[in-house]
């Protein structure tokens, strides 16, 4: 069958068949990122703590805002040569183009491995660190876990004594982890109480299903579970029946009255149902004793922890003491205390004081040197400021002030800068440093960088890697700037077919090809056009 | 229209000229942002460097599409899809200025004392 319209236009468009096409699914793109760009000026007008505005490092995104410009510009050449019948040409550029978008995603890829490795804490006062974790360490030798891996200093520690498991919602491979767990630590992990009950109508109420002491396994768990179902089931069958036969006695005593003025009366005797030995035994939770006692190790993401009982988010219930379990930041790149100057602003209190009675000023050494030194920082750019641009003479005020970032945010240029004669990285380490964050081996110089900064858990409100879960900031960027990936790789790939199988269509008929090529070209055209705005938006604004 | 090869031969200067454009617009946009003696309005960043920013960047924009997406010398059609898909954007951007300026504020969420929560009375001005 021939494909109508490939190359000549249509009467009443004007324009062949693709075109029509690519500029419909262009509308819908325009509509589908407007969304997500409205969504970033919600969110960011909306945002409750301070927005994270000019933090990501400019350079990389510089580059790929080149990259992605030289491609439209390839591209286009690409399609004029084809236009000129000129395959070499074509291959050329295209071949170009198509680097360009490997290379635009490699930059990302490398982008978004610092952002996953990077990590943040937000502390009970709203101080925020960032920077590295590092992972626990005896006489100078990383400790393995039982898995044989390094164990980062952020892990919720429990003294268990017990544990109980829901047995519905237990999560296999945390089960498993913990009997590994067990077993590494030199416990048991057995069943505390007999699990005894009803497990048929009529018949003895203390038949044993799993006896005391035996030992915590899937199987047993599952053996457990089938009876609570069985048994959950039987009950709610009795009771829907009972039910039912209640509504029918209620509606043919009373009759012509509505359902809403019985409701009230209608009701099951559990009671009586169970003194009949109706009701099967239900058994939604199991208990297990930890014998001995031994510490477990939780991610802090899997606990709700509390000073003798914690919980998993399985709904496993941990009784056991809470052994200090401190968050250690092998390095911290910035302290940001921007978030609690504007909730004490909020409170009408002094936010200069609020920095100074912080926990982390207050507990830390480092920390409170860094401020001071900040201070001075700020008291000279203020002079500086009212220097350069003097006095508004309505308000009396300084025409130019230092930001809320320059006074209430210490990051790592800031510390390399602090620390005086430091080594200043050469061009090279400065250069990587702009796409992989500091280079705490490349500067030579002791003291740079706060090395094991500890945190108490009682002081961590939340803490994340860069991830979407951090804050809205970055939930909208990894959004718009996953989706446009996605569409670079979708782009890439529908351009590298007609480079790579083309030929045969060229051959035939070259036209076909270059509207073909054209159409391509328009949406990565589209493409550029969306980060030209993500561009600004994300890295300067 | 572009479309005969002798036209894209001359047209082939004008790609040129728009790409460099579209460099020397990047370039412009980082240093009103990071070179201080550049910077518009209050320091550091401020509602005079968004306007700036945005609006190069819709310039450059402007570009890409006039030019390499030959939107300057279309067919009407082209015009009309493409420009529905602006129109609900637009709209839906507006829909931002109507959410901000009647807010809806939960006595149950913000609590009965304070209609207004805090941070939506605070001038944002920073």
């Amino acid at each position: 069958m021939e494909i109508p319209y490939i190359v000549t236009p249509r009467k009443d468009t004007g324009l062949f068949n693709s075109k029509i096409a690519i500029w419909l699914f262009l509308a819908s793109e325009v509509m589908l990122f407007g969304g997500f760009f409205s969504a970033y000026v919600f969110l960011r007008l909306g945002a409750d703590y301070p927005w994270p505005e000019r933090t990501l490092p400019v350079l990389p995104g510089l580059i790929n805002t080149f990259v992605l410009i030289g491609s439209s510009v390839t591209v286009v050449f690409a399609w004029a040569s084809l236009k000129m019948r000129k395959w070499r040409h074509f291959q050329i550029y295209m071949g170009i183009t198509i680097t360009c978008a490997l290379l635009f995603m490699v930059l990302k890829a490398v982008e978004y491995n610092v952002k996953f490795h990077h990590q943040a804490v937000r502390l009970t006062d709203y101080t925020v660190v960032e920077g590295h974790l590092g992972y626990e360490k005896e006489n100078g030798e990383y400790v393995l876990d039982h898995h044989g891996r390094k164990i980062e200093e952020n892990m919720i520690q429990i003294e268990a004594s017990g544990l109980t498991f829901s047995t519905v919602r237990h999560h296999k491979p945390w089960v498993e982890e913990l009997i590994t767990q067990a077993e590494h630590r030199k416990s048991e992990i057995k069943l505390a109480a007999d699990v005894k009950g009803r497990t048929e109508e009529g018949g003895r109420d203390d038949v044993v299903i799993a006896k005391a002491g035996e030992p915590l396994s899937l199987a047993l768990l599952a053996k457990i579970r089938e009876a609570h179902l069985d048994a959950r089931a039987h009950n709610g069958a009795l009771r829907t029946a009972g039910l039912r036969s209640e509504w029918k006695k209620a509606k043919t005593e009373n009759p012509g009255k509505r359902g809403w003025e019985l409701a009230s009366a209608v009701n099951v005797d559990v009671k009586a149902l169970d003194e009949a030995k109706k009701l099967l035994t239900e058994f939604s939770t199991v208990s297990f004793k930890v014998d001995p006692p031994a510490r477990f190790d939780f991610k802090p993401r899997d606990v709700r922890e509390g000073a003798t009982q914690s919980r998993l988010r399985d709904d496993t219930v941990i009784d056991g003491k809470l052994l200090p379990s401190p968050m250690v930041f092998h390095y911290v790149d910035a302290i940001d205390f921007r978030h609690l100057a504007m909730k004490a602003v909020e409170k009408g209190q002094d936010p200069i004081d609020a920095v100074e009675n912080s926990w982390l000023v207050q507990n830390h050494a480092f920390a409170r040197e860094a401020w001071e030194w900040n201070k001075a920082q700020v008291a000279k750019l203020e002079a500086a400021l009212l220097k350069d641009y003097g006095v508004d003479q309505e308000t009396g005020k300084p025409k130019r002030e230092p930001t809320a970032k320059e006074r209430y945010r210490i990051d790592w240029k800031d510390f390399v800068a602090k620390s005086d004669g430091v080594d200043r990285g050469k061009g090279a380490i400065a250069v990587k440093e702009e796409f992989m964050g500091p280079d705490y081996k490349g500067r030579e110089a002791k003291e740079t960088f706060p090395e094991h900064f500890s945190l108490p858990r009682e002081q961590v409100r939340f803490a994340s890697k860069f991830t979407p879960a951090w804050n809205t900031y970055y939930a909208i960027y990894f959004a718009i700037t996953g989706l446009h990936g996605l569409h670079v790789i979708g782009g890439a790939l529908v351009l590298a077919y007609y480079l790579f199988f083309g030929r045969k269509m060229y051959d035939s008929n070259p036209e076909w090809l270059a509207n073909r090529v054209e159409v391509g070209g328009l949406f990565w055209h589209f493409v550029d056009l969306v980060w030209i705005f993500v561009f600004p938006i994300f890295y300067l604004m | 229209m572009a479309d005969t090869p002798e036209a894209i031969r001359k047209s082939i200067r004008t790609y040129l000229l728009i790409g460099g454009i579209l460099f020397a617009g990047t370039i412009i946009t980082v240093m009103v942002a990071t070179v201080p003696a550049l910077d518009i309005g209050h320091h550091g960043f401020d509602v005079w460097d968004a306007i700036l920013g945005l609006a190069i960047a819709a310039t450059k924009a402007t570009l890409v599409a006039a030019v390499f997406m030959h939107l300057n010398h279309e067919k009407k059609t082209v015009y009309w899809i493409f420009g529905s898909g602006l129109f609900f954007v637009f709209w839906l951007f507006a829909l931002i200025g109507l959410a901000k300026k009647d807010p809806i504020h939960d006595p149950f969420f913000f609590g009965s004392k304070s209609t207004t929560p805090a941070h939506m009375t605070t001038p944002t001005r920073r």
